[in-house]
Order: structure tokens, then sequence, then C-alpha cells
């Protein structure tokens, strides 16, 4: 059984764990610096992210977007829980990305306010541990 | 390279006009092959003889220096941290560059990248604090990656064959560390480098089953650099064993976790591919410019030697492989640059392609120059026994070959 039970659920868990990141500065400053978007695809519910230094949008950008990053739900789960380390999702190819690769290397790093607050975020919308 | 010492009035050329397979580059990349084919000009063509005369242990840290300034030991590192923040294609371009002059030059470079290449992968901001700036700073810092065995080769390369590897270097859990034993061979910039990314079993696991990256400071007690390898070329980078007696290794040096240093291997490899095939093909491109000039002042029968239909044949077929190959390694390269995982199938056919052509071409070229090509003042010999190095290291044809049916036998799903 998938731990998303709807796409409108993983919608406002992402978009929530999302604007967190936006509110923290270094995670931030590196999108406006590097003019970096993130156009995240989940699947098993089907969701779709548009992220840059100006917000989160919800579905697909009418321009593509800098990064793609392709997963499932269940998969984001495992990652941002701390229970999938990325190196492994990456290489095991569970999580894709497609984009600059130099500029994904730069960016990771600065997800660490998403999986400290993630648990936290996925519980609140009733996503069981 | 001994320029000087040519006979016969002959005077070899020191560059080329031919850069196909990379007219759309960005200006920043055009602009930075430019910057590094001026570095090797000035610091690495005028004491390549030197370098390959020298005996096998020592190393050139005037070039090194030189490098390292110019940014070659910090080309990936992200710009955070002080690095240029290229991705393969720049790696890619500087090492073509530096192996048209001296592939064992280029590969000092290449090693300390490709030591560096987990830590990028890991995404770990910590990890990355630690090691990368250090690149960053006044002295050169080499980096290194430990992974062939003298029982264990392709055995540690190949996810189906680790289970067979036999004697691989063991590490013991010992509360929060690890403790590290056993023996490295064949490995570039070992006896020099401040880190290894080095690759060990844990301990019980059969065979490599249990492969495990480390990031391991090579100044910890119980690390032993061991003999230096007597090469036959790419004589300029010094290779040596790395023996390990209970080295204790923080568990958080770990890269990509316990029991996962074979898809970490695997990643590193299909990014560095790429940037092998480069210097093969700038082996090829080395070789073929002595030969193209050569061509162009020797006569005989009335008219240089490219005028003769036999020979003209032999330069148009070196420049088409060196192009092709070329073509190949820059899609690789722009391949690795833009997707994750790794692509695997790009890297080995642009390897597998540009490792046979460095081979064919400087014997080719070599051919050409008659009994010139056979002395050392000329400097087509040492083309020669390089072109033979990049056949061996990060995959060989065998290896590749089976990285290249395995891709074409998979049904892909990337379809985003």
């Amino acid at each position: 059984m998938s731990t998303y039970v709807s796409s409108e659920q993983a919608q406002s868990v992402f978009t929530e764990l999302f604007t967190i990141l936006l509110d923290d500065d270094d995670f931030r400053s590196t999108l406006q610096k590097s003019r970096l978007s993130l156009h995240l695809i989940q699947h098993h519910p089907d969701m779709e992210l548009y992220v840059t230094a100006d917000g989160v949008q919800p579905g697909r950008p009418a321009v593509p977007a800098a990064i793609r990053m392709k997963m499932s739900c269940d998969t984001a789960h495992a990652l941002w829980a701390g229970n999938l380390l990325m190196p492994l999702a990456v290489a095991t190819g569970r999580v894709r990305i497609k984009g600059s690769i130099s500029k994904v290397l730069e960016f990771v790093p600065r997800l660490q306010p998403a999986f400290d607050r993630y648990s936290e975020v996925a519980a609140s919308h009733g996503v069981a541990a | 390279m001994n320029h000087d010492h040519a006979v016969d009035g002959f005077s070899v050329a020191t560059r080329t006009p031919l850069f196909s397979g990379s007219d759309n580059l960005p200006e920043d990349i055009d602009l930075f092959r430019a910057a590094i084919r001026d570095f090797v000009d000035e610091h690495v063509r005028p004491r390549v003889d030197d370098n390959d005369r020298a005996p096998a242990e020592d190393m050139d840290w005037e070039l090194v220096r030189a490098g390292h300034d110019m940014g070659l030991l910090r080309l990936v590192v992200p710009t955070e941290y002080g690095g240029l923040g290229r991705g393969v294609v720049g790696v890619a371009v500087a090492l073509e560059e530096i192996a048209a002059a001296c592939a064992g030059t280029a590969l000092i470079f290449g090693a300390t990248l490709l030591g560096q290449a987990p830590l990028l992968l890991s995404g770990d901001p910590q990890l990355q604090a630690r090691f990368l700036p250090m690149f960053a700073g006044d002295e050169p810092v080499l980096a290194c990656n430990a992974i062939t065995e003298d029982a264990a080769g392709c055995d540690l390369l190949i996810p189906e064959n680790a289970v067979h590897a036999v004697g691989v270097v063991t590490a013991r859990r010992s509360g929060d560390h690890y403790v590290l034993i056993g023996r490295k061979r064949f490995i570039t910039n070992a006896r020099f480098a401040d880190f290894g990314c080095v690759y060990a079993n844990i301990e019980g696991h059969p065979g490599a089953t249990g492969l495990t990256a480390f990031m391991v400071p090579l100044d910890e007690p119980g690390v032993e650099r061991g003999p230096v390898a007597d090469k036959m070329g790419y004589r300029a980078c010094v290779g040596s064993e790395l023996i390990f007696h209970d080295v204790r290794v923080p568990a958080e040096n770990v890269v990509g976790g316990e029991g996962n240093g074979m898809l970490i291997n695997v990643q590193q490899m299909n990014m560095a591919r790429a940037t092998v095939a480069a210097i093969s093909t700038g082996v090829a491109r080395g070789a073929f410019e002595l030969a193209r000039t050569f061509c162009a002042e020797r006569e005989q029968g009335g008219a240089p030697l490219y005028q003769h239909q036999f020979t003209a044949r032999k330069l148009a077929e070196m420049t088409a492989k060196i192009d092709a190959s070329r073509l190949l390694y820059m899609h690789a390269a722009e391949s690795a640059d833009n997707q994750l995982p790794a692509p695997s199938y790009e890297p080995a056919v642009a390897k597998l392609f540009a490792d046979r052509i460095a081979i064919e071409v400087a014997q080719e070229a070599m051919s050409v120059m008659g009994a010139r090509g056979y002395l050392r003042s000329y400097a087509m010999e040492k083309f020669v026994r390089d072109s033979f190095g990049a056949r061996i290291y990060e995959g060989t044809p065998e290896v590749l070959a089976l990285a290249i049916t395995e891709a074409l036998y998979t049904e892909s799903d990337d379809d985003f």
C-alpha cells in the first residue's frame, strides 16, 4: 500500500515542505543566484510541483524547469524521512534527475531544512510514519 | 617535450586547428579551453620529456602547482568551496588539451577529480565542508580513488562479479568507527594524496558484496604508502600501493551508506569514462599532430609525404578517427552533465572507441614517420606507450562491452 492515499495529500505535503525550504535564506538565495527552477514529478499517486525563488506552484510549468526530479511518492517519503540516502536513491535510479548536474550538486546539500521538517509536515497531513 | 632535440631540421607542431565535435560549445567553455591550451604550452610541453624520463616515484610539483594555480585540482568543486564548478564537459575539454601533450600529467589532475566525485555525489554538506575547501587553499592538494586490488580489478567494477572477489580490503565496525585492513594497488596519486576515496568490504559479507566507500585522510595512523609502479607510459603521474594497517575511519566518512560502494563506484565511473575518453582522444591527437607536421616537411620523390596517396589516406583515417572520438566523448560528457543517475551507455561507448583509436592512431602516426618515429627524441614513441594506458583504467574493453550490452538489452523508462 502506498504511503500517500491521494494526489491531493501529496500535493499538500510537498507544497508545504518546499514553502518551508523557501523560507530558508540559503536555499532561496541559491535558487535566485543560479536562476534555478525545479519541476518535481512524483507518481503513485501522481503529483507535480514547480518551485522557483518566487514560490511553489502546483502542476506542470509552462516552460521547462532547469532541474526536473522524478520519483515515486513512496521514494519521496523514504528520502525525506531519512530512510533512504540521496546518493543511493540516485544510484539505483529511484530518483531520476535531469538538468545541469553541477547545479544539482550545489542545490542538494541545501535541502537539509526539508529533511529536518518532513516528518512533522507529513504527519500534520495524515501521512503515516 | 624535447622539441629542441629534433634532428634533420624537423620541428614538431605544438597545436592543431582541428576541433570537430565542439563547435557548439558555450563560449565560456571555449575560452576555458583556450586558457588550458596556453597553460599546456607554457607549463606542460616544456617538461614532458624530463617527466617521462624521471624515476617512477618522482612527481613534478612545480607542474602540479602551476595546474593548481590554473584551478585544475578544483575543476568540479562547487564555487562556494572555492572551486570552478565545472561539469564533465569542462573536465573533458581540459583533459584532452593536456593529454595532447602528456597523458600522465592529465591523469594527475583527473585522478584527483575522481577522488572528489563521491563527495559531490554524496550531497552531504558535512562531508563536503570537511574535504572540499582544502583544494582551494594556497598549496596544491591531491586526492586519489582507491578501488583496484591485486586480486580484484573487474570484480570490484561489475556488480555481478562482487561475490567472487577475493582479498578485498576489509572494514570492521568498531563503535563509531570502522577499522580498515588490507592493500590497494595501482592507485594514481596514492603516494602523495591528502585523502582517498577508499572502497572496502564490510567484514562478514562474501567477496565484495559489502563494498563501501570511505573518505580516508591519508595521514591517519596505519596508512602506508606502498611501492610505486614502474609503468611503461603515463610516467608523469605516480601510481602506487596503498596499505591499511588497522586504520580507524569515523563512521560519518562513509559515502552513500554501508554496503552501497558498488553503486557509488558505478556512478563515479559513468561520470569519469567520458573524461578518460577525452584523454585517449588527446593522446591520439598529440600523435597525429606530430605525424601531420612531419608529413608536410618530409619530402620523398620530390613532394611532401602528405601528397603521396598512401600517406594521405593514413592521415585522413587518423583525423576522422580523432574527430569521431571527440564527438562521442562530448556527447557522453553532455549526457553525464545533464542527468542522474549518470548514463552508462554513452560514456562506455565513448571510452571503448577512444581507447581503441588512441592505439591505432599512435601506431599509424609512428609508422608514417619511419625511423624518426622510433627515436625517443621525436616524442612519438611516448604517445605509443601512453596510448595503451587508458585501455586499462576505468574499465577495460571487456568491462565496457558488458556495460554497453546491458544498456542495449535493458528497456529504458526514461520518459520525462
